[in-house]
């Protein structure tokens, strides 16, 4: 059967839009940062010199770069645990499927179809001074302008901006389990807390892995909301890193630092990444 | 026993509400009258509902540009994402050729490297291309998305080898499959990935904001967040509103479709 047959260009011609868009506007953008981060630019990005580590050291020896990281870490720590278990809670509640599921399962993942800008200036139309909120509260707090206030606004409305999407798939998940297995559990008498930690969990670990490390990166890639919310402020509390990204490449003009913190959140969330592949592997049960 | 359901049942719902209440009050918002809005302390009063705020939202801000730049992008993006992913598609599940294995795994790498990473490099790229403010500038590097080939490339495995077999030997050319058998059996994933899609790019903002700079050539999202910094709650609200209908919609018809999209090949099972 195995006869030495003619080139066929045709399967590489299928392949050839993919391929092509991948190494121009991936892989060559990330040699671009790599490189440019020991590199001098001009304003379009070319490089015009080495510059060795000199971006790298002044990035690490700034003080505001280390605080910065610190607040990204916060910021995804925060994120996380606001979003993962409100998703767990919320799928676990609908996960028995009842007359009036439909209704309260549309209301739970209704935010998806929000855009995380929209979402951001309604919330900030109400966190405003003369906002719904401080009328609501009787108070007169500058709930985004003020320093241990404006973090804790950022994280719930990416919390908020979030739930939708992790509920969907926590409930996928625990849908899956088998209707026999929750039916041999209720016969033995298990109540639905037992229910809840002895078998949807861990049989829809799977997915709660998925969803848990989902939220760390989305919370380590958020902008939008910083953007339109605090803008980083006050004195730089909510700037992560990836808000840092913007400012020292658009509003600074600093390019190759941006680059640095580019690089720094790649390996952030390289990591991430790599340490869900490997507790994965140890923990994650698959039918 | 049915008691405690319908209870339970009520709860939740109410927990429902609890969670959309902001896009409640917002659209609740939106029909006051801008008197009513900067009363101190504020009260929720739609006794003197009106379309006001909508009427100056189209008035003072050229929402349909807006909208229009919008559905340029979703327009140009959404088909060519789902057409070489489909075309990349069909490459890895139906033909054996040299460098397939490479190929796949450089495909697979391009997930690896967070859009977020690389954006500003592609934002300069873009800017000495001098593509800044042009519609080329705002879709070129969204043309292709990767995890849509994996997507397909998972359904059309599971599509019977024995069907292409046949067909080849009727006669049908390579890509007289694709279009006449292939892509109509793909159907349904593809239809579940263009509504999430089309949320996804009628949603998008940073690169907008980023390759935009004239008025006339922003999206619905960057257009309107501009307005964040306006203390016009009524206005900035029924603004938020209208941007929102249509994804809405899109959710609303479409949700179970999503769903399944979203959950399909994301998780390995």
């Amino acid at each position: 059967m195995k006869k030495k047959r003619k080139f066929d260009a045709f399967p590489y011609l299928l392949l050839l839009p993919v391929i092509a868009s991948s190494v121009l506007f991936s892989f060559y953008p990330f040699l671009k940062t790599i490189i440019s981060s020991v590199a001098f630019t001009d304003t379009f990005g070319n490089w015009t010199g080495f510059a060795g580590g000199t971006f790298w050291s002044m990035m690490l020896k700034n003080d505001e770069f280390w605080m910065i990281l610190w607040t990204t870490v916060k910021f995804a720590i925060a994120n996380f645990i606001g979003t993962f278990f409100m998703a767990m809670l919320l799928a676990l509640l609908s996960v028995k499927r009842t007359k009036l599921g439909k209704v309260y399962q549309m209301l739970y993942a209704l935010p998806v179809a929000m855009a995380s800008a929209i979402s951001s200036v309604i919330w900030k139309s109400f966190f405003s001074q003369n906002g719904i909120l401080n009328s609501w509260l009787g108070t007169n707090i500058s709930w985004m302008v003020d320093v241990d206030k404006s973090f804790w606004v950022v994280t719930i409305v990416t919390v908020w901006c979030h739930i939708a999407g992790s509920y969907i798939y926590l409930l996928a998940g625990f849908r899956g389990v088998s209707e026999d297995i929750q039916e041999a559990a209720i016969v033995d008498g298990a109540n639905s807390f037992v229910r809840a930690f002895k078998i949807m969990i861990p049989m829809a670990s799977p997915q709660i892995f998925f969803v848990l490390f989902v939220n760390i990166v989305n919370a380590i890639k958020t902008f939008t909301q910083i953007k339109l919310l605090t803008a980083g402020g006050p004195a730089k509390s909510t700037t992560t890193i990836m808000y840092d990204v913007y400012v020292r490449a658009i509003e600074l003009g600093e390019f190759e630092y941006a680059c640095c913190l580019s690089i720094v959140l790649f390996i952030l969330i390289f990591l991430v990444t790599r340490i869900q592949f490997v507790l994965e592997n140890k923990f994650v049960h698959y039918e | 026993m049915k008691k405690k359901d319908i209870v339970s049942d009520i709860f939740k719902i109410l927990l429902g509400i609890v969670l959309v209440l902001p896009l409640i009050l917002a659209a609740s918002i939106s029909f006051m009258p801008k008197a009513d809005i900067m009363k101190i302390p504020f009260e929720l009063n739609l006794s003197n509902a009106t379309l006001e705020n909508y009427i100056h939202s189209f008035k003072y801000m050229n929402l349909l540009t807006y909208f229009k730049n919008s559905f340029i992008m979703v327009g140009i993006e959404l088909p060519c994402k789902a057409f070489t992913a489909l075309l990349a598609a069909y490459a890895f599940s139906h033909f054996e050729f040299p460098g397939k294995n490479f190929l796949f795994t450089l495909t697979l790498t391009v997930m690896m490297i967070p859009g977020e990473v690389i954006i500003m490099s592609l934002f300069k790229m873009i800017m000495g291309w001098n593509l800044i403010d042009t519609y080329a500038g705002l879709t070129i590097t969204g043309l292709v998305d990767v995890a849509a080939v994996f997507m397909l490339r998972q359904n059309m495995l599971s599509i019977p080898k024995s069907l292409h077999e046949a067909a080849r030997i009727d006669g049908c050319g390579r890509m007289r499959y694709f279009f006449s058998i292939l892509v109509p059996l793909c159907r349904t994933v593809v239809a579940a990935y263009a509504l999430r899609g089309f949320i996804n790019i009628y949603n998008s903002y940073m690169w907008p904001l980023l390759v935009t700079t004239k008025d006339e050539m922003r999206t619905i999202q960057t257009g309107v967040a501009q307005l964040s910094w306006s203390s016009h709650s009524g206005l900035v609200l029924a603004a938020a509103m209208i941007t929102s209908i249509i994804p809405l919609m899109v959710y609303f018809f479409g949700m179970d479709s999503i769903v399944e999209g979203m959950t399909a090949g994301a998780v390995k099972n």
